[in-house]
């Protein structure tokens, strides 16, 4: 069944994902490199701001 | 975790009412909507080459789900996908990325070109190029941003007009004023359809602007 659905997109689509769309995944790719450095730098902050139960107040 | 699977599957609910066409000649909702397509596909291919034309199914595909998730969100207690910021930097980033790297690609020289305009002074050469340099990076954000505010907003203005009548019901006269404005602000925020235009209008510029010269 899902052979089937793929045969409906991707055979139609093909030229597109492979040739027209290239410089898309690129993009697609910086966008997820971008993500993963916003997650990662929140999940740091989380941490830190967890594993220190002191109050801070004037920390720049 | 568990409104991350329905959030999705109310993004993909506006593809439902497009019905792709199946025989020659289809029925009235399918002939209807395909002579709005390629209305629509005409007036914004005619600008470009042969190369820049093989985004229309990309772009198409961009004004028809833009526009139908903003008229869906005008619907009262609806959610609208666009209004997160998320999804609109989703939806800018790679398509900017890649008409910047389409330029880059196939016509290096005019793509680096773009960075310094015709006939400026010595002096402001390394001025211009910093400006011109941050003008551009700055064009997915500005996309995103500008989708996201002006849909926001309209419907904060919705919600808190709407509020304001509802409250002031119990005194007459004014409310006739309230509710009339707010009428008017509905139709003018139907005009969300001629926000999505400007998206893909934008993104059409880009695209040109980068790839074909």
């Amino acid at each position: 069944m899902l052979q089937s659905l793929i045969k409906n997109v991707w055979i139609p689509l093909k030229p597109y994902y492979t040739q027209v769309y290239q410089e898309i995944w690129v993009g697609m790719g910086l966008m997820s490199v971008i993500i993963y450095k916003i997650r990662s730098a929140d999940k740091r902050s989380k941490a830190l701001k967890a594993s220190s139960p002191a109050p801070a107040h004037g920390h720049h | 975790m568990m409104g991350l699977p329905i959030v999705i599957i109310i993004t993909m609910f506006p593809s439902i009412m497009f019905p792709s066409p199946t025989r020659l000649i289809n029925n009235r909702l399918i002939s209807i909507q395909q002579w709005l397509v390629q209305l629509t596909s005409k007036q914004m291919l005619s600008i470009h080459n042969q190369k820049g034309q093989t985004w229309a199914l990309m772009l198409m595909s961009l004004i028809l789900f833009i526009g139908s998730t903003n008229l869906l969100g005008l619907l009262p207690h609806s959610f609208t996908p666009t209004t997160q910021l998320s999804l609109n930097l989703g939806m800018a980033i790679p398509l900017w990325a890649g008409t910047v790297i389409t330029g880059f690609r196939h016509k290096t020289k005019a793509s680096l070109a773009h960075f310094l305009p015709q006939g400026t002074p010595l002096p402001l050469i390394p001025m211009l190029i910093i400006i011109e340099t941050i003008s551009l990076f700055i064009q997915p954000m500005a996309l995103a941003v500008r989708l996201t505010a002006n849909i926001t907003a309209g419907h904060l203005l919705i919600h808190l007009i709407g509020g304001a009548t509802l409250a002031l019901m119990n005194i007459s006269t004014i409310t006739a004023m309230v509710t009339f404005t707010i009428l008017v602000l509905l139709t003018i925020l139907e005009f969300a359809v001629a926000l999505i235009q400007a998206y893909v209008f934008t993104l059409l510029v880009s695209l040109y602007l980068h790839d074909n010269t």
